[in-house]
C-alpha cells in the first residue's frame, strides 16, 4: 500500500517537471516571446536587444532550462514577465480561485448527472428519460464559451445575479460569504451544466448495459424492491466507468476552464494561463502547466481509490496475480 | 397654520435644492472650463480596464492598464488636452521658449505637496528625467522623451524653475513632456541608485507606498479583480468654482477581460463607462438602452487613427522568389488603393461608421491633415493597367493575373487573429483583389507570432496598425525616417532606400526643426505628397468612435484618443 | 423505433454535407456586402394583398446601417426556382437571395455555410473520433490486459499527453509550418492532434473495463479453453466496452468540432473561406447580439446537437426494458448483442 502511494508520487513529480518543462520548450519554440508581445510595434532593435537581456531570454534553451530547473529544485519557479512577480506566489492565489469554482461545479454536476444517468439508464421509454437524454445533448453540442455567454446574458436581462467577477467592490449587506455565492452561480453554472450532461451520459449507458446483468434481474426474481436494487447494488456496479474519469474531470477542472474564467471573469488558473501563452510569459506558462499536472496527477490517484472502492476486485493496491 | 407654513418650507428646499442639482445633464459634454457651480462633489466611479496593470511604475510597462493607474496618481509639467490639442499648464504654470525653440524655462508651481505631504520642487523633476534616461532602468518611456536619438538636457536655476534645453531646434517642444510622469524622489530616488528602480513599485508594493501628485490615490488592489482609487485630498489643482479636485471620491477599475461581459454590465448598470470605445456590433443594443434612458451613446467623429496596409520593401526579403520583381512596386500598391472600394470596406467593416482616407492622416487631426491630397479614384480598369504595366496580365484568360513566366500572381497578407475590424478589412481586400485578378492567402495569428514576423522582415504583406499617440507628426520620428523603428515598411534602415524616402527624410528633419507653425503645415502637405504617390502603406478606412456611459455620469470631456472619457480623470462628476 | 430516428438523422446529416453544391443554395464563400447580419429571409405562399404565388420571398432593406435593421421590401416578389443554376432551391432574383438561416456578420448565407460546414465539421470529427478511438482502444486494451508496467507506462503515457495543454504544441507547431496550409493538410494536421488528445479519455475508461471483464469467469474460461491473448481481447473485452466506446464517441464529436475553434486561435485553422461549425459557432459567440437579436447564427450548434442525437440513438443497444415503467420486471433479457 505504501508503496504504491510512494509510486505514484515519485510519479507525479515526473509528470510535473515533465510537463513544465515540455512547455517552457514549447513556449520558447513558438512565434513571438515576451519582448515583442509587449513592446509591440515601433520599438528599435537596440531597446529589444536589451530588454531580451535584462528578462534572460537571449540565452539558448539549453541554458534557460538549466537555470529554470537549478530553480526549480529550490522551489524557485521564476519571476512572471508580465506581472513582475514569482511564480509561486501567483499561482497558489489563483488555483484558490479555480478550486472554489471547480468544487462547486463538481458538486453540482455530480449531484445532478450521475442520479439523471441512473434514471435515463434504467428506463429505456418514458418522455422524461427522452427530455433529459435531449437535454444533455444540447449542452454538450454548445461550446463553453456559448454556454458562458447564454448565462452572463440571462443574469444581466434579469437582474437577478451579478454579471461577472468574483465578488464585489464593497461588501454589501448580506456578507462576504453571500457575495461570494452569488457570484459563483453563473460561473459554476456554465462549468457544471455541460459536465453534469457528460456524467449523465456515460451514467447511462453503464447503467443500461448493468441492469442486464443476471445479478439483477436474480436479485429481482428473489423479490428484493426494485429502487433498492437499482440504487444500490446496480448503481455501485455502473459506477465503474465514471469513476474511471473522475478523477481526469478533478484534474481538468483544477486547472481551469479558460473560457468560462475569461467571460465570467473570475480570476482562476485558466485565464492566468491563457494570458501567458498570449504573452508568452515563458516561467508562468511553465507554472501554471506544472500546477494542471499536479492536479491531475492528484485526480488520477482519487479516480483510481474510487475505482477499487466500487469494484474491489481490480484494487491494485492489493498485490495482484501474475 | 403651521402645516401650511411647513409644507411651504418644504417645497421651498426642494425648489432650491432641485435647482442646485438638476441643471447640467448633457450629452455633449462642452467645455469642461466653464464654471458650472451645480457639479455634484463625491460619489464613486465605476470604469472597466480589459486586463490587469504590469506594474505600478509608468515606467516598467506601458500597457493601457498601468497607463491607467499613472494618469490616475501621477501628474505632469503640462497635459495635451486631447480635445483642442492645446498644451495645458498642469504641474508647469507657463513657460518660455528661447534660442529657436531649443530652450524651454519651465515655472513650476508652488505650494504643491505629493500626497505624503512631501513638497514637489524642481528636485522631482530633475529625477524623473535621471529616471528616464537611466541605462540600467531601461524605461520604456525613454524613446519617446528624445529627440533624433539624443537625450535631453535639464537643470533646475531654482526651486522652481526648470530648464529643458533640445539638442536641436525642435517644433513639438514642449508636447513630449506630456508623456513624462512627475515621479517622487523622496521615495525612489535610493532605488534609482542602487539599480533597482524597474523592479520598484511593482505589483506587490503595499498601495500605501505609491505616492504621487495625481488626483487620485490607489488604495486597493485585488489581484484579478479590481483596482481602488480614492480621492487625494491634497491634490493642487482646484475647479473653477474655486472648490477641491477631484470631484469623485472614488474610482473603482474593474478587470473584465471580456467585451460582451462589460457590455451587459453597462447596459444594466453595474458599470458607468469603459475606458475604450465600443465595437460596430455594440451599437445597436446600446442605442437601444440610451433610447430608454439608461446610458448615454456619443458619437466622438473620426479616429485619428486608421488601419495599414503594406508590403515588405526590404531589398532583398524575397530572395530568390520570382515574384520579387512585382511585389515591392509602387505600381502594385498603387493599384491596390484603387482597386479597393473603400465605400464597401466601411460598410462591411465598420457598418458604414466609417470614412474612406487615402493617406497616413484622418479628418481627426484638425491641424495636420491636408484636404487638398489627391484621392485615389474607385477604378478597377485603371488598377489593371497598372499592373499590366508590371507585367501582371491574364495571359490564360482564367480570370486571374499571371505574371510573364505565367505564374499566378498571388501573395499571403498576414494579420492579428482575434481583432474583428483587422481580420473583416483583411477579408474584404481579399475580395476586392480577387475582383481584379489577384489572389491574396489571408493568415491570421496571434499578436506575438505578427510582430515576431514583422520584427524579422518575413512577412510578405502586413496588415496592421501603425497607431500615433500625438498628433503632431513631428512627435513620430520613428515612423517618418527610414532610420525609426516604426519605419513599418522597412525597419531601421541604415541608410534611405529609395528617393523619396530620402526626401522624406529631409522634409521632415526640416519640419521637426522649424518653429513657423505655416511653414511646418506646408512642408507637412509635400510630405503628405510623395506618401501619396508611393503609397508605401495603404490607407482605406478609419472607423468613427462611439462610446457609451452610464446617465449618472457628467462633466466629461470627450475626445476620439483613448481613454476617450478619462484622459482627465480630475473632473469626471457622478450623480449620486 | 428510434433507432431508425437516430440513423435517419445521421444519414440525412451525411446526405446533405454530401450533396453541398447542390443542396445550398449559394457558394460557401459568396457574401452579399448589403446584407450584413440580415435576418432569415420568411418563403411565403401570400402576398401583402392576399394574392396567391408559388413559393416567394420578399428581399430585404436595410433601413438602418449601424444598427443592422432590416425590414421586408413589399414591392417585390422574388419567387423560388427549384433545380435551377444546378441549385435544389434558390430564389430565381438575384437582388434577393435566399437566406433561410439569414446572413453572418460578412454577409454570407448561414445556411450554405452549415451545409458546407457539415462537411468540414463531420469529416473532421468522424476522422478524429476514429483516431481517437483506434489509438484510445488499442492502448487501453493493451495496457488493461497486461497490467503490470506495460500498465504503468502506458496510462503514464495517456496521463502526459492529458494533460499537456494542447495549445501550446499547436503554437509551436505554427511556427515550423508554413503560414499558409491548403485545406486538406490543416485536415490532416487537426485529425491527427484531436485523435492523440482525445485517445486517453478512451483508453482509461477501456482499460477499466478490460481490467475488471478480465477477471470475471467468463474469460477465465476462454482462456482455459486455450484462446490466445488476442483473440480473448478481439472476441471478449474489447466488446464489453463498446458501450463505453459508443459513448465516448457522442462526447468526442462535438468535443472536436468544438475545439477546431480554439485551435484556430493560434492560428491552426481553416482559412476564412473554408466553413466550419466550430469557427461559426466562435464567430456568434464573440457578437453580444446574438442571443437577443441573431439566434440564427446558433444553427450550428442546432444542427451539432440533432447530428449527436442521431448518434446516440442510433448507437443504443436494442436490449429490452428491465424496468418497465410500470415497475414491473419484465423477462427476456437478451444479451448485449
Amino acid at each position: 500500500m505504501i508503496r504504491y502511494f510512494a509510486r505514484r508520487l515519485a510519479f507525479a513529480l515526473v509528470l510535473v517537471i515533465g510537463v513544465s518543462s515540455a512547455t517552457l520548450m514549447l513556449t520558447r519554440l513558438a512565434p513571438g516571446d515576451f519582448i515583442t508581445e509587449s513592446l509591440g510595434t515601433g520599438a528599435s532593435q537596440q531597446t529589444i536587444a536589451q530588454q531580451r537581456a535584462r528578462y534572460g531570454l537571449d540565452k539558448s534553451i539549453g541554458a534557460q532550462y538549466r537555470d529554470w530547473i537549478a530553480g526549480a529544485a529550490r522551489l524557485d519557479l521564476g519571476y512572471s514577465m508580465q506581472y513582475g512577480r514569482p511564480v509561486r506566489d501567483l499561482i497558489p492565489e489563483r488555483a484558490a480561485n479555480t478550486a472554489i469554482l471547480a468544487i462547486t461545479a463538481l458538486l453540482f454536476a455530480t449531484l445532478i448527472g450521475l442520479p439523471l444517468g441512473v434514471i435515463t439508464g434504467s428506463r429505456r421509454g418514458g418522455a422524461m428519460a427522452g427530455a433529459i437524454r435531449a437535454a444533455s445533448l444540447v449542452l454538450l453540442s454548445m461550446p463553453p464559451l456559448l454556454t458562458s455567454l447564454f448565462l452572463v446574458f440571462l443574469a444581466a436581462r434579469t437582474g437577478w445575479l451579478p454579471i461577472s467577477g468574483m465578488r464585489s467592490a464593497t461588501v454589501p449587506a448580506g456578507g462576504a460569504l453571500i457575495d461570494l455565492l452569488r457570484h459563483l452561480v453563473v460561473p459554476a453554472a456554465a462549468i457544471a451544466l455541460p459536465l453534469a450532461a457528460m456524467l449523465e451520459r456515460l451514467q447511462a449507458q453503464a447503467m443500461s448495459e448493468v441492469i442486464r446483468a443476471p445479478f439483477v434481474l436474480a436479485t429481482l426474481a428473489r423479490g428484493v424492491p426494485q429502487s433498492r436494487v437499482l440504487w444500490r447494488g446496480a448503481l455501485k456496479a455502473a459506477l465503474r466507468p465514471v469513476a474511471g474519469v473522475y478523477g481526469l474531470v478533478i484534474g481538468s477542472l483544477l486547472s481551469g476552464s479558460f473560457a468560462v474564467e475569461v467571460i465570467t471573469a473570475w480570476p482562476g488558473l485558466g485565464s492566468l494561463m491563457l494570458q501567458a501563452l498570449r504573452t508568452r510569459d515563458i516561467y508562468l506558462v511553465a507554472g501554471c502547466a506544472g500546477a494542471g499536472a499536479l492536479f491531475l496527477a492528484c485526480g488520477t490517484l482519487v479516480s483510481d481509490v474510487a475505482l477499487a472502492a466500487v469494484d474491489p476486485r481490480v484494487s491494485e493496491m492489493r498485490t495482484e496475480r501474475a | 397654520m403651521c402645516r401650511q407654513l411647513f409644507l411651504a418650507a418644504v417645497a421651498a428646499i426642494c425648489t432650491i435644492a432641485g435647482a442646485a442639482c438638476g441643471s447640467n445633464t448633457t450629452s455633449n459634454a462642452t467645455t469642461a472650463g466653464a464654471s458650472r457651480s451645480g457639479i455634484p462633489r463625491g460619489g464613486e466611479l465605476l470604469v472597466s480596464v480589459r486586463s490587469e496593470p504590469r506594474s505600478f511604475n509608468r515606467h516598467a510597462a506601458r500597457d493601457t492598464t498601468t497607463s491607467l493607474v499613472s494618469n490616475l496618481t501621477q501628474s505632469r509639467l503640462v497635459r495635451v488636452n486631447q480635445a483642442t490639442q492645446a498644451v495645458e499648464p498642469l504641474l508647469a504654470e507657463s513657460w518660455t521658449t528661447e534660442d529657436q525653440g531649443r530652450q524651454l524655462t519651465l515655472s513650476l508651481r508652488r505650494d504643491v505637496v505629493f500626497s505624503d505631504g512631501h513638497p514637489f520642487t524642481a528636485d522631482d523633476v530633475l529625477f524623473a528625467f535621471e529616471s528616464v534616461y537611466d541605462e540600467k532602468t531601461g524605461s520604456v518611456l525613454a524613446d519617446s522623451l528624445q529627440e533624433g536619438g539624443k537625450k535631453l538636457q535639464v537643470s533646475a536655476t531654482d526651486p522652481y524653475t526648470v530648464v529643458v534645453t533640445f539638442p536641436a531646434a525642435f517644433a513639438p517642444g514642449i508636447r513630449l513632456l506630456d508623456s513624462l510622469p512627475i515621479l517622487p524622489r523622496h521615495k525612489l530616488e535610493g532605488a534609482l541608485k542602487a539599480g533597482t528602480f524597474r523592479k520598484a513599485w511593482s505589483l506587490d508594493t503595499q498601495p500605501a507606498e505609491i505616492v504621487g501628485l495625481g488626483p487620485f490615490l490607489l488604495s486597493e488592489y485585488q489581484p484579478g479583480q479590481r483596482l481602488v482609487f480614492t480621492r487625494n485630498p491634497k491634490y493642487f489643482a482646484k475647479a473653477p468654482d474655486g472648490g477641491a479636485l477631484p470631484y469623485l471620491d472614488r474610482v473603482v477599475a474593474e478587470i473584465i477581460p471580456d467585451q460582451s461581459a462589460e457590455l451587459l454590465r453597462l447596459e444594466s448598470g453595474q458599470l458607468d463607462m469603459m475606458t475604450s470605445e465600443i465595437s460596430p456590433e455594440a451599437y445597436a443594443p446600446l442605442k437601444r438602452a440610451a433610447d430608454e434612458g439608461r446610458v448615454k451613446l456619443l458619437d466622438l467623429g473620426v479616429s485619428r487613427n486608421a488601419d495599414a496596409f503594406w508590403f515588405n520593401l526590404k531589398p532583398g526579403a524575397f530572395g530568390e522568389d520570382p515574384r520579387a520583381g512585382w511585389l515591392q512596386r509602387d505600381e502594385l500598391r498603387r493599384a491596390i488603393s484603387m482597386a479597393v472600394d473603400r465605400k464597401l470596406f466601411a460598410d462591411t467593416v465598420f457598418f458604414g461608421a466609417g470614412v474612406p482616407v487615402y493617406g497616413p492622416e484622418t479628418p481627426a487631426n484638425k491641424i495636420w491633415y491636408w484636404p487638398g491630397l489627391p484621392q485615389t479614384p474607385h477604378d478597377a480598369a485603371a488598377a489593371k493597367q497598372l499592373l499590366a504595366s508590371i507585367g501582371l496580365s491574364d495571359r490564360n484568360n482564367d480570370g486571374m493575373l499571371e505574371d510573364a513566366q505565367n505564374r499566378p500572381a498571388r501573395f499571403t497578407l498576414l494579420t492579428q487573429k482575434g481583432r474583428p475590424n483587422l481580420e473583416r478589412g483583411a477579408a474584404v481586400i481579399r475580395d476586392e483583389l480577387k475582383k481584379i485578378g489577384l489572389t491574396v492567402d489571408v493568415a491570421a495569428l496571434d499578436a506575438g507570432a505578427v510582430i515576431d514576423q514583422l520584427l524579422h522582415a518575413k512577412y510578405e504583406a502586413l496588415y496592421f496598425n501603425a497607431d500615433k499617440s500625438d498628433l503632431d507628426p513631428g512627435t513620430n520620428p520613428d515612423f517618418w525616417f527610414s532610420f525609426g523603428s516604426a519605419h513599418m515598411w522597412n525597419l531601421e534602415e541604415k541608410a534611405p532606400v529609395t528617393d523619396w524616402e530620402k526626401k522624406i527624410d529631409e522634409l521632415m528633419a526640416r519640419q521637426i526643426a522649424t518653429l513657423d507653425e505655416a511653414k511646418r503645415k506646408t512642408i507637412y502637405n509635400d510630405v503628405q505628397k510623395i506618401f501619396y504617390e508611393h503609397q508605401p502603406i495603404v490607407y482605406f478606412v478609419a472607423p468613427r468612435i462611439y462610446v457609451a456611459h452610464s446617465s449618472r455620469v457628467m462633466n466629461l470631456t470627450p475626445s476620439e484618443y483613448r481613454p476617450q472619457l478619462f484622459w482627465r480623470p480630475e473632473t469626471v462628476a457622478v450623480v449620486h | 423505433m428510434t433507432r431508425d430516428v437516430g440513423a435517419a438523422l445521421v444519414a440525412l446529416a451525411l446526405v446533405a454535407a454530401g450533396a453541398a453544391p447542390i443542396v445550398a443554395p449559394h457558394a460557401p464563400d459568396s457574401h452579399f456586402s448589403q446584407l450584413l447580419n440580415a435576418p432569415p429571409t420568411i418563403v411565403r405562399l401570400v402576398d401583402a394583398g392576399g394574392r396567391w404565388h408559388a413559393p416567394f420571398i420578399y428581399p430585404w432593406r436595410l433601413v438602418n446601417q449601424l444598427e443592422q435593421r432590416y425590414e421586408e421590401d413589399r414591392s417585390t416578389i422574388a419567387p423560388l426556382a427549384w433545380f435551377s443554376g444546378g441549385k435544389l432551391l434558390r430564389s430565381s432574383n438575384d437582388e434577393a437571395p435566399l437566406l433561410l438561416l439569414g446572413a453572418d456578420n460578412y454577409g454570407r448565407d448561414v445556411f450554405t455555410r452549415l451545409i458546407f460546414g457539415a462537411r468540414t465539421s463531420l469529416a473532421l470529427a468522424i476522422a478524429s473520433a476514429f483516431g481517437a478511438m483506434f489509438i484510445g482502444v488499442s492502448l487501453g486494451a493493451a495496457a488493461g490486459f497486461s497490467g503490470g508496467a506495460v500498465d504503468e507506462v502506458l496510462m503514464r503515457a495517456t496521463d502526459f499527453v492529458m494533460v499537456l495543454p494542447a495549445i501550446y504544441v499547436a503554437l509551436a507547431l505554427r511556427s515550423v509550418l508554413p503560414l499558409v496550409l491548403t485545406p486538406g493538410q490543416v485536415f490532416a494536421l487537426l485529425a491527427a492532434i484531436f485523435a492523440i488528445v482525445g485517445a486517453p479519455f478512451v483508453a482509461r475508461g477501456v482499460r477499466a473495463i478490460v481490467r475488471s471483464e478480465r477477471r470475471l469467469d467468463y474469460a477465465a474460461a476462454a482462456e482455459a479453453l486455450g484462446a490466445s491473448d488476442a483473440r480473448l481481447l478481439v472476441r471478449h473485452l474489447i466488446p464489453a466496452a463498446r458501450g463505453f466506446i459508443a459513448v465516448q464517441i457522442t462526447l468526442l464529436v462535438p468535443a472536436f468540432i468544438i475545439a477546431e475553434a480554439t485551435l484556430s486561435y493560434v492560428g491552426l485553422g481553416f482559412p476564412d473561406a473554408v466553413a466550419s461549425w466550430g469557427t461559426m459557432l466562435h464567430d456568434a459567440s464573440t457578437n453580444i447580439r446574438v442571443f437577443a437579436d441573431f439566434p440564427w447564427l446558433l444553427s450550428p450548434a442546432a444542427a451539432m446537437f440533432l447530428v449527436v442525437l442521431g448518434v446516440n440513438l442510433a448507437l443504443q443497444d436494442a436490449g429490452t426494458v428491465v424496468f418497465a415503467e410500470s415497475g414491473e420486471p419484465r423477462r427476456g433479457v437478451k444479451s448485449g448483442s
